[in-house]
Formats: structure tokens, sequence, C-alpha cells
């Protein structure tokens, strides 16, 4: 084959390697794109856009949707799914919020207030963390397909968190739950530092450590990888324990800027949209990259914002960036067909 | 002579910038056995592509039964009577037999509905046709691979056949079943129908073929009567050079006082009976018998994917108990398995990551990090040990040949640093030139002082790696062989008339 | 000797599991509230299930052949609402069959629109149904409206009550089976037919099998897909129109939260999620075990706030159960697998 390339070939052939240097590929460039287009689109569009306030309200709103991506992310990664991501983040959110309100004696003192709060998050953590187990146990242990298994946990959990609220919304938490999801540290909202640790985190997880290697070679192929000594059903388990705890995140953060946790908050098309990140994202079994998620979420972001402002007074402009979006995504998938097409030819 | 069924004229073929078929012709006539032979990678499989509709040639003429065609299609061409068994037998395995049977007759006669009444007569007749039974509304997927090779055989006969090419037919089927299928070939030539006989498995191509045709690198090389070509003459026109096998240079195997590994009375249900044998340091020992013998299950038990019910298994004088593969790759076992690609490869990913999958969790430092740099040393090392020829370990698996896949497996588990080895069917899927070169790093592995099980049926091989030769029979090791007692058709009798006679045995 | 083969593979089928399944379930729940037999119940419980039958079978090809689709309901809820504003406009009093003849139409082009994406693109079902999942709503909700309307014209409004028959139950007076329970049973047998019967129906199951194969042993895979996504697309745009009539309203957003649902319905009811396998019956019996849950549940006494918690033991159970038959059976006959390949 290398005898018979041409030159051209061989000058493509090394732009190629110098990008795979710096980790990047073609999903990459192809998002970078997508959303440097869109940022300058709206830009010379809408006067308001690119000003440090609306900035900062982006930075408010997206780190919500962007952890619930990486939990999702993971799962898609070694073979699975996980439907009850959402489902998790609010039932994390409701017993956290349950215990906030209930727990807490009425004449406590001020100081202790705050580690009340610290032990509220460490609860949702761990709910996030059982969730995953049960997850992880169905689909690793038992053997139940990802997208039933994970239906039928959406349905459990979000049956306990209706329970438990008899349906209603839980409010009235102490003043200091909200500092997560609504201060600033350096003008940089603090959810969206958090959301770029958990990016960094997973990262790291995925692309440093052994786990997230097998994660994905597990993604490839289960077979080979039982027969290369891996242990499947640890490594299946420990996804969705950590997808889990990415969710119980977002539940901690949500419960946060709204100062209030319900069984419904975000149903269904919130999974939905973790699915259609990861799907921009070019995410499939055994390959899939952080970056790419993040840049996904940015440019849904972006998309939202830009279109609720371009539209203003305009009803509904929120359900034309669902519009905007599916088209988006179907571009995206028509163009990355062509280069696909090129590569293959080349 | 009558009209060729089919006659292809100066076919080219190209993807991308590689060339698969370089004006290649060849004509077939009714009720001729032509065998087609090269290496993976040669343009065979192209070939049978074109000839079936299912490739479109960039240049050149085909015609079927004398009628030039254009644009072939699939329907086409199972209309002018040419059916392909492909080496997957291209069956439905969600459903029945007698569907399967009958699809094609089906959709070459453009039927719209479905009437199963009729279905079920056509399966039948197919079945008649050859002398088989089998249960017509069982699905496919619940049958045995020689099962599927006969209803595959069926359905092509069924839909007015004159021309069969089978793709690599035998890759799945044990020598008895060899023999059976060659039965069959002969019957449809009687009948007029011609075979296409594709292969790479040059003995048998010399028991069956009356025409043999040779192509490589796209080029046809070869087009004579089969008579008076040897299997070196075909060694000679597939790889474009001479191999020469003769001079074996086998080193002693250890001492018997303490072996690698000794096995004492292991025993599976479903799987093999009471086995115990021993295995030195530095030997190569072959393990034969035919489907269902229990050599597999042999071997998953000693990787602990099957754990034994009972018996002892002791490595280095040492009892152990491996009741799952880690434990196994903790006692320095390494498999090497037979579905390569199934069971072994991750196609997509990385050569580098294939190779260290099996190290990966010794590769990192104290907090729990990978070591990239060690990483990335690991896995070079190993290509260039094994000599894996690819530009890059970062290309995917897939990109490499069967031969060099073959060897990124091994690298996995060399890696390991293994004492022992269990490889089942080494050679299955990679062409002449590799097995030769993958049969040289056997015996180099056991000079360094592994023991190795080698798995096969392929009896040249096992005379060409083994020391010793175990020969398994209804899940009980029965005989045992040194390399110098017995020859290789001594062994073939065996190995295939065992289960006549173990029948017989077992009906007493 | 034969009959006797033909009992155990009868017994052995997922539709017959399933089948007891609802009939232990019906037990259940009948022990505990007898109000669970009565004709009101069955007809409401037949009444909850039509506009889902319909949806399965619309579905279930797409499962067969090895897809995943959550586009459909989205197509539902926008061919029925644009359908009705844009008729409301026109100041249309007619009847119902307008609105199927041009709901229908727009479901089919919709779908061909799915198939021409998987076809022509090499796309995955899945994505693509995700992109007009989003596009769908988007439109529908942006362009055509937001708000559900209760304003259905004069000569739709008596479809409301026109029964396949009557009965008098005890307790709730005079009840009556809807006219369009015939409608998803028309459907069904359609489908069925299709399936079972047409050499095209017979290619769905070849495609779940082996996409591969199938395009080897001379199917026509691009039609076969056309076909199953045009049926997707009409059956989507019926199950939306009669939803509005059943309910009385026109809602945009209709089944949003419910792909998921119908395809676990269809899963339940045998279908592999991998495709090759499911049907009529199968997918029937499923979505009559989920509605007979969700209906059964008012009747047993359960808080409504604990009811989806029971739903979800419910389905943990339901799925847990056949995957650990599975591990159980690969432990015992694991060997006969493994070396298949042998």
């Amino acid at each position: 084959m290398t005898e018979e390339s041409t030159p051209k070939v061989t000058k493509n052939s090394q732009v190629t390697i110098f990008l795979k240097h710096l980790h990047i590929d073609g999903q990459t460039l192809l998002l970078t794109g997508v959303f440097i287009t869109l940022t300058l689109f709206f830009t010379f569009t809408v006067q308001k856009f690119f000003t440090p306030r609306s900035i900062t309200s982006m930075a408010f709103q997206l780190p919500e949707l962007g952890i619930l991506s990486l939990a999702m992310m993971i799962t898609i990664l070694c073979g699975g799914i996980n439907l009850s991501v959402n489902a998790t983040s609010n039932l994390a959110a409701v017993v956290a919020g349950l215990f906030l309100t209930r727990m807490i004696p009425t004449e406590v003192d001020p100081n202790l207030l705050g580690w009340y709060v610290i032990g509220a998050f460490i609860i949702a953590i761990l709910v996030g963390f059982l969730c995953g187990v049960l997850n992880g146990v169905m689909i690793g242990y038992i053997g139940v397909p990802p997208i039933l298994a994970t239906l039928a946990t959406f349905t459990f959990f979000t049956g306990i968190s209706t329970g438990l609220t008899k349906g209603v919304t839980v409010t009235g938490f102490p003043e200091s739950v909200s500092i997560i999801g609504s201060k600033t540290i350096a003008g940089i909202p603090i959810p969206f530092i958090i959301f770029v640790v958990f990016t960094l985190l997973t990262y790291i997880i995925l692309n440093g450590t052994p786990f997230g290697f097998k994660t994905r070679m597990i993604g490839t192929n289960p077979t080979a990888a039982e027969f290369s000594a891996v242990e499947n059903r640890k490594v299946l388990l420990g996804v969705y324990v950590l997808s889990g705890i990415l969710s119980a995140v977002t539940g901690i953060l949500v419960m946060s800027r709204t100062m209030s946790a319900a069984y419904e908050y975000g149903t269904t098309t919130y999974v939905l949209l973790t699915i259609l990140i990861s799907v921009l994202a070019g995410v499939i079994p055994g390959f899939g990259k952080v970056i790419d998620i993040f840049i996904a979420v940015l440019i849904l972001q972006v998309l939202s914002t830009g279109f609720h402002m371009l539209l203003t007074g305009v009803r509904g402009s929120s359900f034309f960036r669902d519009f905007a979006w599916g088209i988006l995504l179907i571009i995206i998938f028509i163009v990355n067909y062509f280069v696909r097409g090129r590569t293959q030819n080349d | 002579m009558s009209e060729p069924i089919i006659r292809v004229e100066n076919i080219s073929k190209r993807f991308g910038g590689v060339i698969a078929l370089n004006e290649v012709s060849l004509s077939i006539f009714p009720g001729e056995i032509c065998c087609l032979v090269g290496e993976n990678g040669s343009g065979k499989s192209t070939l049978i592509k074109i000839i079936s509709g299912v490739y479109a040639p960039d240049e050149g003429d085909i015609y079927l039964n004398n009628k030039l065609y254009k644009k072939l299609t699939p329907i086409d061409s199972i209309r002018e009577g040419i059916q392909v068994i492909y080496q997957d037998f291209s069956l439905f395995p969600n459903l029945t037999v007698a569907e399967n049977i009958a699809i094609n007759h089906q959709l070459a006669h453009r039927k719209n509905l479905v009437n199963w009444q009729e279905v079920e007569k056509i399966a039948r007749e197919g079945l008649q046709r050859i002398n088989i039974e089998l249960p017509l509304d069982e699905l496919v997927e619940n049958l045995s691979t020689a099962d599927r090779q006969l209803i595959a055989i069926a359905k092509a006969i069924l839909a007015d056949a004159r021309l069969i090419i089978m793709d690599e037919p035998t890759t799945a089927l044990t020598q008895k079943e060899v023999i059976a299928l060659f039965k069959v070939i002969i019957d449809l030539k009687e009948r007029g129908i011609s075979t296409l006989f594709v292969s790479h498995k040059l003995n048998e191509v010399r028991e069956i073929a009356e025409r043999t045709v040779i192509i490589r690198n796209g080029k046809k090389v070869l087009d004579q009567d089969a008579r008076g070509i040897d299997i070196a003459t075909m060694e000679y026109h597939m790889t474009g050079r001479r191999l020469d096998s003769s001079n074996i240079a086998f080193s002693p195997p250890g001492d018997m006082h303490t072996p690698l590994l000794k096995v004492e009375n292991l025993s599976l249900r479903h799987g093999f009976v009471d086995v115990s044998f021993a295995l030195r340091k530095n030997e190569v020992l072959g393990i034969t018998g035919l489907l269902g013998s229990g050599r597999t299950e042999l071997a998953l038990a000693l990787f602990g994917e099957l754990p034994a019910d009972s018996g002892r298994i002791f490595v280095q004088g040492k009892e152990v108990h491996i009741n799952s593969i880690q434990q196994a790759v903790k006692n320095q076992i390494g498999y090497v398995p037979d579905d390569r690609i199934q069971q072994g490869l991750f196609l997509d990913q990385s050569i580098n990551d294939n190779i260290i999958i099996s190290v990966i969790d010794r590769l990192v430092t104290r907090i729990g990090l990978i070591k990239s740099k060690t990483k990335n040393e690991v896995s070079n090392q190993w290509i260039q040990r094994m000599a894996i020829k690819t530009p890059s370990g970062k290309l995917p698996v897939k990109t490499l040949s069967g031969g060099n896949q073959q060897r990124v497996v091994l690298a996995k588990w060399l890696a390991t640093m293994p004492k022992i080895l269990i490889l089942n069917g080494p050679t299955v899927g990679v062409d002449v030139g590799s097995k030769a070169e993958i049969h040289e790093l056997i015996r180099q592995l056991a000079n360094e002082g592994i023991g190795i099980i080698l798995i096969s049926d392929d009896i040249p091989e096992l005379f060409q790696t083994c020391h010793r030769i175990l020969l398994m029979r209804t899940g009980r090791i029965v005989e045992e062989y040194q390399r110098n007692d017995i020859d290789e058709q001594e062994l073939y009798q065996r190995l295939i008339f065992s289960e006549n006679q173990a029948k017989a045995v077992s009906e007493d | 000797m034969f009959g006797r083969f033909r009992v155990k593979k009868l017994i052995r089928s997922n539709e017959f599991v399933i089948f007891l399944i609802l009939l232990f379930l019906s037990l259940t729940i009948g022990a505990i509230n007898p109000a669970f037999f009565t004709i009101s119940t069955l007809f409401d419980t037949l009444r909850s299930s039509i506009v889902f039958l319909i949806l399965a079978y619309g579905l279930l090809p797409i499962v067969i052949a090895g897809g995943i689709d959550i586009s459909f309901v989205a197509i539902a809820a926008t061919t029925s609402y644009a359908t009705h504003m844009f008729l409301l406009k026109q100041g249309y009093d007619g009847g119902i069959l307008l609105y199927y003849l041009i709901a229908g139409g727009a479901g089919i082009l919709a779908g061909l629109l799915n198939a021409f994406l998987v076809t022509q693109f090499k796309l995955p079902i899945f994505d693509v149904s995700l992109a007009m999942f989003t596009m769908w709503y988007g439109f529908n909700l942006f362009f055509v409206g937001a708000t559900a309307n209760f304003s259905l014209p004069k000569g739709t409004v008596g479809f409301y009550n026109i029964f396949v028959f009557t009965a008098q139950d005890p307790n709730m007076g005079e009840t009556g089976l809807h006219i369009t329970v015939l409608l998803a049973l028309g459907l069904g047998l359609i489908i069925w037919w299709f399936l079972k019967y047409t050499t095209l129906g017979r290619g769905v199951y070849a495609i779940g099998g082996n996409r591969e194969v199938a395009v080897r042993s001379g199917f026509n895979v691009r039609l076969i897909f056309f076909v199953i996504f045009g049926i997707m697309g009409l059956f989507s745009a019926i199950a939306g129109v009669t939803q509005a009539f059943l309910s009385r309203y026109f809602n945009p957003v209709i089944f949003i939260t419910q792909p998921l649902d119908v395809l676990a319905a269809i899963i339940l009811g045998g279908a592999a999620i991998t495709g090759g396998s499911g049907s009529i019956i199968g997918t029937t019996l499923g979505v009559l075990v989920i509605q007979v849950i969700n209906r059964a549940l008012i009747l047993t006494g359960i808080p409504v706030e604990w009811q989806r918690f029971v739903v979800g033991v419910i389905l943990i159970l339901f799925t847990s159960i056949p995957a650990l038959r599975n591990l159980r059976a690969k432990r015992m006959g694991h060997t006969s697998q493994l070396t298949q390949s042998d």
C-alpha cells in the first residue's frame, strides 16, 4: 500500500500524524470549527451575545448538562448506555434535600449548619454510588442488556424519588446550599469550575489509568477482553458507579442552583440530550474523547443562548434551538460521512 | 468442448490506490472442479465477489453462459446459476433451516409472497439431494458448524446451480467433515454441476482439483491441469519463493522430574474425563483430536475460562487452583485462542493497545497512572521482536494480515513472560508463508524455555513443531506418540477413524 | 408425537412466557381487588392500549431489522398536531378520515426521510432518529404551535362515542369498547401478514439476523428500509390522530416521554434488542402487560406516589430473571457454546 502512495497522500498523512501528536483528530477539528462558526455568527447577529454578562450566564447554565453527558459518555464507551443518569441525579438531590429539610434540628448552632450542608452533598454522592452499584450489578454481573437494565432503574429511581417526596418539590434549604450554584471565584462561575474539574478527572481516568484503558477495550470486544484476563464484571461495575457519581454531582448542582429538588426535573429530555451530545461528539463503544464532549456541550449552549437572544420576543425561541440542533446533527453526520468516505479512498 | 458457464476477461479492480485484481481472465466449464488458490489478500475474494455481482470490476468483461453483463447484480448472477458459499456460509442464524434453504429460490423467482408449505417442500427436496436429514423448523443458530455447511450446500444446489463457488469451505471443518464435503463435490460433478473451490489449504487442493488456478498479488500466475502440480510448486507460485521446512532443528526438552505443568485426573462435565499429562520445559506438546474430543475444553480449563470439576493441576511442582483466567495468568499461563477475531483481538484498536492489554496493570506508577512512555516502549519492543510488519504501532490491528495479527496475539501473551503457552489452532486462517514463520517462532519460544501446548488437527503442523503428540477421543487422552514413533499418514488415519472405533467400543 | 413437539415448542416460546406473566398479573390483581375483573376495567385497559399498540406495531419491523428508533413519537406529535392546525385554519368541518389521510401521508414522508438518511449516508438508525426526535418536536413547537388545542371540527365530535359494542357494568353503568380497537387490530393483522407472508417481511428478519448476508442473498435492503420506515411514519401518524380524538384535544408534545416505554414493551414481548426476532403477538402481550400494571396499581391500593416505584421493581425483576436464566444456562452448558467455533 505504502509503495503506491502518491506524494500528495504522504503530505496529508504527515499532517495527520502531526495532529495525532496534539491528540486532535477530524472530529475535534470539525466540532471546534462548528463552535467557532456559531460563536462568530451570533457575535455578529446578536448585539449582546459576546459580552461578559452573557458568557457568564452561559457558564452557569452548561455544567449540569455537561457533567451528565460525561456520565452518559463513559457508559457508551464500554459498550452500554445509562438511561438512568437523570433519575439518579434527581434521586440524589431528593435524598440530600430531604436530609436538609427534615434532619436538621430546629435550634441548630449556625456554625454547624455548614457541616450539615456538606453532609447532604456527601449523602447525594453516596446515593449516586448506590444507584451505580445497582446498574453495574444488573449489567456486569447478571448480564441484563444495558438499555433494558437502565430503563428499569430509571423507573425505579424516579419511583423512589416520587414516593419519598409524595410528588412534591422539596424546598427550604439553608442559604449556604446555594453557594455552589450561584457564586463565582475570580469571576468564573463555580459550576463551571466544577465542570472543568470533572472533565479533567474523567479525562485522566479514561486516558491515564488501566481502568479507562480496559473500559475502551471492553467496549470494542468484550469477549477478547475476557480472554485477555480483564475482569469485565468489575470494570463494568466501576463504569456504572462512576456514571452514578457523576450524575449525583449534577444533582448537587441542580439543587444548589434551583434551591429545590424534584423527582421530575428534566425528565427524559435531559437523558436524550446527553445521548445527543455523545453522538455529536462521535462517542461509540471503544472510542470517544472527553474533549469532544466538552466542545459539544459548548456548542449546545451557544446554540441555545444564541437563538434565545436572536429570537427575543418570538414565541418559543427555545424550541427553535431544538429544531436547529436536530438539523445541525444531521449536517455533521453527513459531513462526517463524506470525510470518512474520502479518507477511505486515500 | 461445451460453452463455459462463466468467462471473465481481463478483469481489473482497484480499491483506492490498491490494485486488487490486475487483468485476470478465467473460464469455467460445466462439470469441472476448479481450484482457485492464493494467499490471503491475493485477490481471490475480490474475484469471487465480482463473479457473483457484489463488486463491479473497473475494467474487463464478464460473460455468464455466453451472455455479456455490463452491470452484474447478485440477483443476475444467481439467475445464471452461480451460487457462492461464503466462508461464513451466509446463513441467517435467526431463521429456520427450511427458510434458510428456500430463501434463494424465493428471491430468484421474484416471489413477493411466501407460501410456507412450498418453503418446506423445497427445503426437504434440498436436503434429500445431498442425502441428509435435519429438523426443518430448527433455528440455524442451534446447529453445529458442520450442519450449517450442509445447509449452505443444500441451499446452493437448489437454486438450479450450474456453478458452486466455495470460499474457504473447510476452515471450520474437521478432517472427517472435509472428506464428506469432497464426496458431495464429486457427486455434483457427476450431475454436471461445476465447483470453484477456493482455498489455501494445499493438501486439500491437491486431493480435489481437476484444474488449478493460482493468483498472486492480483495476477493470475498459473492455470493448468491439476495433475502434475505438487504442493511445493503450488507454494512457489503462491508465495513467489521457495519454502524449506525439511531441516527443522528440535532442541531436547527439559527433564521429566520437575515438569512445568502436571495435570492429574482432570475432569469437566460435558468436556473431558480423567485427563493426566505433564509438560516439560522447552517442550512443544501437541494435542489433537476431532471436534468434540474435548481438546478445546481442556485448553479452556487450564486457562481458567471453564474451570475443571475435579482433578489437580501442578505448576512447577506446586499445586495450583485455576478457577479464573486471572489465576491462570498469575500462574504464568497464556492462551492463544482458535477464534482470533472474536476472542483474541480488538480489531479496531491499535496494535500497541492489543499487545499491552495483558500487562497494563504492571505499567502503572504508584498512584495508579499508566506510564505512557514505558507503555510505548513495551509495545514497540514486541512489534520488533515479533517482526510485525506495520508502519506504525498506532494503526488498528485490522490493517494487518492474518499472520501478523496472530503475532500480535502471541506478543500479548509473551509480554506477560509466561512459562506455559497454550496455542489453539495457531495457524488457522494464516497464509502459507506466515504459517512457516509462526512454526519457526513456536520452536524458537520452546528453545527459550517456554513449555508449549499446541492444539491442532493440522497434522503436518503437529509434525513440524511438536516433540510429543497426545490424541484425544471423546474426552479422554487415548494415545501418546513421540514425534519419531509415527508418521503423518498413520496419525491421520488414527485421528479420523478413531471416532468409528470409539462408537463401536461404546456400543459393545 | 408431532403434536407433542409443537406443544413443547409453544411452551418454550417467548409469547407463552409473557402470556403467563399477563395471566399471573391479572389473577394477583384480581385477588387483591375483584373490581379488576369487571367489563369496564377490561374496556378501559383496552382503550388505553390502543394507541400504544399502534405505535408498537409501527416500530416492531424496525426493531426486528436491528434498529432502535425514537423519532416515531415526534412524527406522531408533529403530523397529528400540524394536520389539525392546518385544517382548523381552513375552517374544516368534516369528518375524521381527512385527518388520517393528511397526517398519514406526512408521516410516510417523515419516515422515508429517516430511511433516506440511514441508507444514503450509512448512518446508525438510532443516531438519525435522535436528531429527528429533537428536530420534529422543535419544529412542531416553534413553527406550528406550543399549546394544546381543544377545538375539534364538528364532523369529528361524535367519534368519541362510537363503540364496537357496549355492555352493562354493574358498578359503572353502560360502558363501551371504542371503535378504534378495531383499527389497532386491523393494523396489527397487516403487520403480522407483512412480516410472515411477504418476501419483504422475511427480508426484515433477514436483515436483523445478518445485514451483510441479506445484501449478498439478493434482498433489496434499501427498499426494505424505505418500506419499514414508511410503515413506522404512517402508523405513528395514525396513533397521533387517534390519541387526539380519544382524548378530545391535540397536544404538540404528545408521547414525548414515551418512546422508550414503547420500545420496552416490544422487548418485553420477546423481540431481541439486537434484532432478528420479535412477533406481533408478543408485542401485543408486551403492551398489555404494561397497561395492566399501570391500571392495576390504581386498583391494588398502593399509594399513588409509590406506584412508579412498584413498576420499577417489577421491571427490574422482569429484565433480570431471563438474564439470570441465561447466565445459569451458560454455566451449565457452556462447553457446547464455546466450542462451536472449534
